[in-house]
């Protein structure tokens, strides 16, 4: 029993002591969690998801990638979404063969593939200049991304008309007021 | 007596308007050609409706107020406060069309501060907006580094003589020629030049780290823009963070050191005067501040303990240091670790750093090192003048393109600016603190939108109340204009309203 007991009481201990590296691990924590609260995560390992932007960087045997969790992972503005304030995110160094995993980026006629990453946390990674990132050691992508469609709506094309009508109307009356003595 | 002004001189106010709108209306070709290139057909729509709305309010102007009479001296100042209000109020629309904005007052915010070289922002969800769109964003920030006025005055004006009142209207006195537009010409020069070394470096250096060669293209022209023009907007949320390279952050210091530099200056070394960077008051006194609030700024940061050396700390409290100084606004930081890592000491240095910003007639704001240049000498002049016999005469002197006596009238003219831009900061800082925020953060945001420079705590969001970002406009818009063509603005309106 008293091994059993003293097992009990270890774990119990060890939970204790890091509760942030296994909230970190199970459910995947924000970037603003991170960014508001940086010195409770440096050195955690945490899990991050969320929309790859841009485009991967390979430099050597690693690469930096963008991870965007804010409101727009799902869809852009571009695709319907609603406005929900400014974009969030951080910065993922991973090894470039698991960046390679990520097929489309978000951009503005692209939607990026949805992430899951699992690395290390840096406040203020010495290795990388003082930056703020996500050391990465594994990507897996969860839903993969599509081409967005922005069609032109008739409208504009009206309202433009109108307007070039305005504008040949107003120039030739400014012309005539030129040449007029 | 107060003069109410006559129509024709409204008209002379707003025919010369008219034609300024109509070269802002103009630039809106740049960001056309970048969306059809590109493909984003509903981007071109929004930029065809912006740029024919602009040509039809410029017409419209100068077909209303129609007038053979020229441009006087009383006219000048208010031509530019109006233009830069109406050229706002158009080159609004292609935002405010593409849906990334909370409401039309949103998207003129933007632009305020893309023309004022400030560099925050409302625009939503950055990280997706079209090619097209960021183009103009970034044109808007650096023909507003130069001055519309300037583009205007290239392109669209012929003659000399009382146009200097426009030109000097935008906050630039300094008169690199003798024919103020052949001075305009020559800032066009000075820019393009930079431009096109500016943007090649940058994209080079861009496919170097790895970019999409498309990409890396874009990001160096509108680096450079963003740079040169110490605007501080970037075309992705992670701002300079997003590059993760130290050559990068070294040549954006570089441009933007530059173009925080009087125009002047930049024409001297362009002849050759290259003493003239060593001797000129404003270059002494930019870099005995800098100076001063690094060795502050590394103290203040070794002291959170936030980073582990010192060459990391110098990156990273370099960077952002001259970034304020030169008002330029971009980081390397997240705008929170302001909060969340530097604290309340290196904030304060900061928020001193934007407060003075960098040279007169350059693309910055803030007080200018000039102002604190001279009212240095001055003051010393005065200790100076205290020490000696009553018999001796003190005579203070200055190094700005050539020898000058700092004279009196010189003085009270800086030290009225001063004050006007000290009382705009405490504006601004109480109105961030009667919105509900903290005191340290209102000052900082309220600081970097008065003085144009654009570094963010967090504070400001597109849920931020409007008045609060109504009043970062009317700031962003008084800093850059130097307050005295508002003012002029406000004057006109009295002397219409009770002038006889």
């Amino acid at each position: 029993m008293r091994p059993m007991l003293t097992a009990t009481l270890l774990a119990a201990l060890i939970a204790a002591v890091a509760p942030s590296a296994a909230i970190g691990v199970g459910s995947a924590v924000s970037s603003e969690e991170l960014v508001e609260n940086p010195a409770d995560w440096d050195g955690v390992t945490v899990t991050f998801e969320g929309e790859a932007i841009g485009e991967a960087m390979v430099r050597g045997e690693n690469a930096w990638i963008h991870i965007n969790d804010d409101a727009y992972t799902a869809a852009s503005v571009e695709a319907g979404a609603r406005l929900s304030g400014f974009n969030a995110g951080m910065p993922v160094l991973l090894p470039a063969e698991a960046a390679a995993r990520i097929e489309q980026f978000g951009s503005h006629k692209t939607q990026g593939d949805y992430v899951k990453v699992v690395g290390v946390f840096r406040a203020a990674s010495p290795e990388q200049g003082g930056e703020m990132l996500i050391e990465g050691d594994s990507l897996e992508v969860l839903r993969r991304g599509a081409a967005v469609t922005d069609p032109v709506m008739a409208w504009k094309l009206w309202l433009g008309a109108g307007l070039a009508g305005g504008c040949v109307i107003v120039g030739l009356l400014l012309q005539r007021l030129r040449h007029s003595i | 007596m107060l003069l109410r002004p006559t129509w024709d001189d409204h008209k002379v106010v707003g025919m010369y308007a008219g034609r300024i709108v109509l070269g802002v209306g103009l630039l809106m070709a740049i960001p056309l050609v970048t969306s059809l290139v590109f493909g984003e057909w509903d981007t071109a729509a929004d930029f065809c409706i912006g740029l024919l709305a602009s040509l039809f309010t410029g017409l419209c102007l100068q077909v209303v107020f129609w007038t053979r009479k020229r441009l006087a001296r009383r006219h000048g100042l208010v031509t530019v406060a109006i233009a830069w209000l109406l050229g706002t109020l158009v080159g609004t629309i292609p935002l405010a069309l593409s849906g990334h904005y909370g409401s039309y007052a949103d998207a003129v915010f933007d632009v305020m501060s893309g023309l004022t070289t400030t560099g925050l922002y409302l625009i939503q969800d950055l990280d997706h907006i079209a090619n097209g769109l960021s183009m103009w964003r970034f044109v808007l920030t650096f023909a507003g580094g130069q001055g519309i006025v300037v583009i205007a005055l290239t392109f669209l004006f012929r003659g000399s003589g009382a146009v200097y009142q426009l030109y000097s209207g935008e906050g630039k006195e300094e008169q690199l020629l003798p024919n103020v537009i052949h001075t305009a010409r020559a800032i066009w020069v000075i820019s393009l030049g930079w431009l096109i070394a500016g943007a090649s470096l940058l994209s080079v250096t861009g496919l170097t780290l790895g970019m999409r060669p498309d990409r890396a293209v874009l990001h160096g022209i509108w680096m450079f823009m963003g740079a040169f023009s110490t605007g501080g907007f970037a075309p992705q949320s992670y701002n300079v963070i997003w590059f993760h390279s130290s050559v990068y952050e070294a040549l954006c210091v570089v441009i933007f050191v530059a173009g925080s530099l009087n125009f002047a200056l930049h024409w001297a070394v362009w002849h050759g005067w290259r003493g003239e960077l060593v001797r000129n008051i404003e270059t002494r006194s930019f870099a005995s501040t800098l100076a001063v609030l690094s060795v502050a700024a590394a103290w203040a940061l070794a002291d959170t303990g936030i980073y582990g050396d010192w060459v990391v700390l110098f990156r990273k409290g370099f960077y952002q240091l001259v970034s304020a100084h030169t008002t330029t606004g971009f980081a390397t930081i997240y705008s929170r670790a302001f909060v969340t890592q530097w604290g309340a000491g290196a904030m304060l240095i900061t928020m001193a750093a934007m407060a003075i910003g960098a040279s007169s007639c350059s693309t910055a704001g803030g007080i200018k090192g000039l102002r604190v240049g001279l009212i240095t000498k001055s003051f010393f002049g005065e200790v100076r003048r205290v020490i000696s016999p009553e018999s001796s005469r003190v005579t203070v002197r200055y190094h700005h393109i050539r020898d000058q006596i700092l004279r009196e009238p010189v003085v009270r003219s800086v030290l009225t600016i001063a004050v006007i831009f000290i009382t705009l900061y405490a504006v601004v800082t109480a109105a961030g603190v009667f919105a509900g925020y903290p005191v340290d953060q209102a000052a900082f945001e309220g600081i970097s939108a008065a003085s144009n420079s654009g570094l963010s705590c967090g504070l400001l969001s597109p849920s931020s109340p409007d008045l609060l970002k109504v009043v970062y406009v009317a700031a962003m818009w008084l800093g850059r204009l130097e307050f005295i063509a508002v003012l002029a603005l406000a004057g006109w309106v009295w002397a219409a309203v009770k002038g006889r």
